[in-house]
């Protein structure tokens, strides 16, 4: 017994501390992955932003700033002359218009199925939003060429051309000859692929909201609309608005659909059913072929896309922060 | 009368519990029975809040006191599969009715939650807020409905100098009487409080019993609390309710010194419960 004691003793502090330092191996070990999933995504970025640089470096050095306000696209004159104007303008209109469209439909579907609509109703609609999600872009790109152009350029717009026209600034948005390709296609297929995240995404914070809180307002009398945007919408905008530049970030990057429906013309037009290119389709639809200057050119769009990208998050971010500070936080 | 019930109170102790005359009806429940789906949470109450006259509702955790209270402005309505049947009356008005204008019943019946819920806005906005839903007003006699519901919610003091600060960042007791100051605002008949005590210190809780018994001179005011001294100290008169059924139903003085029936002599000794 006493022998078998001494035993334990002797051997208990030696186990203990070995058992505790293959823990701390073990610890070490995580401790060193994490820290090289995070860096490497730091270093992903950084190579990516790298590579592009160096490849768009010949037509950064050529064409310096005027690349951003050349709307001429000319690739194969001589020499080559190229300039973002005509992409740019088309990435922000039609992504301002999705945007445009988006929200307010994206928000309402969220309020009604979190708020209003009746149980039996609320999963074939969720599932009818999840599905729309899931949809590949390129059909949307097809079913924007068959059926949504045709309609937009025989019915929709001949009956805005009627409403608006000889008004002025809204009568030239409208006008133009007929065209199954356009801006006004392209944003509306953008709009309706970029609803489910705006959608999914407030509907999830929106049910975050705690129920005391809406009871709250419903016990001074609000009805269904006073409750959420005096309570529901604020409560949540951190989210709702994380969801908007989710949606947006797509909007501009989107490439298949709207190079499919967008008509890939650098010229800007002041209608918005006149064809146009966005950054990312006129990348799609000319890198295969491009070489040389014209190759660095469209890295060059790409660096811009970026760049863009960058800048819409970091209003975001500034836009939640006076928001913020109005609510007195 | 009133100076005999007056000696009678001093003669008990402290407390408001005299012997009030009986107050004209103002929330009348007869035969009324409440339902989570299938499951029969309430089963036939029948009682009578008076106006002006605090009443407090007692009872063990799920004997359907807080599911009553909720009936009273109809906040089961938000939610599918619950239902009332029966017959519940605020004055002359139905509250039953299917076809109630349920925003305007929820001006007259005011509620106080169980946590603090002030909306995530200013100070000055959780109050204004309410109003305006019911009342266009300039901006100085909003000033005025503001710092006067403030008043009433004894906070004015201390909020006055931060007004546009955010409800959220006054202290659990403030932000209560924050909801109980909104409540106030929007000028309500009845107001019912789902144990507004049960998470704050114990002077904050001080200060809102007090509030009540302040309140009780406007409004007809129910009360759910799991703290019997609080119910003796706050109200006129007691319901204690046992597994969905009201056992027993008097002024606070006689439940809290000779209830009569047995289930309540053992719930207020701390017997069960």
């Amino acid at each position: 017994m006493a022998v078998e004691s001494d035993v334990m003793e002797a051997a208990g502090p030696y186990d203990r501390a070995r058992a505790l330092s293959a823990f701390k191996l073990g610890d070490v070990t995580f401790y060193w992955i994490t820290r090289a999933c995070a860096i490497s995504v730091l270093l992903i970025l950084g190579g990516i932003i790298l590579s592009l640089i160096v490849g768009a470096w010949p037509a950064i050095r050529e064409y310096g700033l005027a690349f951003l306000w050349t709307q001429r696209w000319a690739p194969s004159a001589d020499p080559p002359v190229l300039g973002a104007l005509g992409p740019i303008y088309g990435t922000l209109i039609t992504s301002v218009i999705a945007m445009m469209i988006a929200i307010p439909v994206g928000l309402g579907i969220a309020i009604f199925l979190t708020e209003i609509c009746p149980i039996w109703l609320r999963r074939p609609i969720g599932l009818a939003i999840e599905l729309l999600a899931g949809i590949p872009s390129i059909i949307y790109g097809m079913w924007g060429f068959f059926v949504l152009g045709p309609f937009l350029a025989n019915t929709f717009q001949p009956f805005m051309i009627s409403v608006f026209d000889g008004v002025p600034v809204l009568g030239t948005i409208f006008a133009g000859p007929p065209s199954y390709l356009s801006l006004f296609n392209a944003a509306l297929i953008l709009a309706i692929m970029v609803l489910p995240f705006i959608t999914a995404i407030s509907v999830d914070v929106f049910k975050t909201v705690p129920p005391v809180l809406k009871e709250a307002a419903y016990g001074v009398g609000c009805t269904n609309w006073e409750v959420v945007r005096n309570v529901v919408i604020p409560y949540t905008r951190v989210g709702v608005i994380g969801g908007i530049m989710l949606a947006l970030g797509r909007a501009l990057g989107e490439t298949m659909a709207v190079t499919f429906i967008i008509g890939n013309s650098f010229k800007i037009s002041s209608s918005i059913f006149a064809p146009g290119t966005t950054i990312s389709a006129a990348i799609a639809s000319e890198f295969a072929e491009s070489d040389g200057l014209h190759q660095s050119g469209l890295i060059l769009l790409g660096l811009l896309l970026f760049v863009l990208t960058f800048f819409v998050l970091a209003a975001a971010r500034l836009m939640l922060m006076r928001l913020e500070k109005k609510a007195g936080n | 009368m009133t100076e005999l019930s007056v000696s009678v109170s001093n003669a008990s102790g402290p407390g408001p519990q005299v012997a009030l005359p009986e107050a004209a009806p103002k929330v009348t429940a007869r035969g009324l029975n409440f339902y989570y789906g299938e499951h029969q949470a309430l089963k036939n109450i029948n009682l009578t809040l008076g106006t002006n006259r605090v009443t407090a509702f007692i009872g063990p955790s799920g004997c359907g006191k807080s599911t009553l209270l909720r009936i009273f402005n109809r906040m089961y309505d938000l939610y599918p599969g619950q239902r009332a049947t029966g017959q519940l009356m605020l004055d002359q008005t139905n509250i039953l009715d299917p076809k109630l204008d349920l925003n305007l019943l929820r001006a007259r019946v005011g509620m106080v939650f169980q946590k603090p819920t002030p909306f995530p806005m200013t100070i000055y906005e959780n109050i204004a807020f309410g109003i305006r839903l019911y009342e266009k007003i300039s901006k100085s006699e909003m000033d005025g409905r503001v710092e006067k519901a403030l008043r009433g919610g004894a906070l004015w003091n201390e909020v006055k100098d931060k007004l546009n600060a955010s409800g959220l960042s006054l202290s659990g007791g403030q932000q209560q009487r924050l909801c109980i100051a909104r409540t106030v605002a929007v000028r309500p008949e009845v107001i019912l409080f789902d144990e507004p005590c049960s998470a704050l210190d114990p002077i904050s809780t001080a200060k809102i019993e007090e509030l009540i018994t302040e309140l009780a001179e406007d409004y007809t005011i129910a009360i759910v609390t799991h703290n019997m001294q609080q119910a003796a100290r706050v109200s006129d008169k007691t319901a204690f309710m046992y597994l969905g059924e009201l056992i027993e139903f008097d002024d606070t003085n006689k439940i809290f010194t000779s209830p009569s029936d047995r289930r309540t002599q053992d719930y207020i000794t701390g017997r069960f419960g």
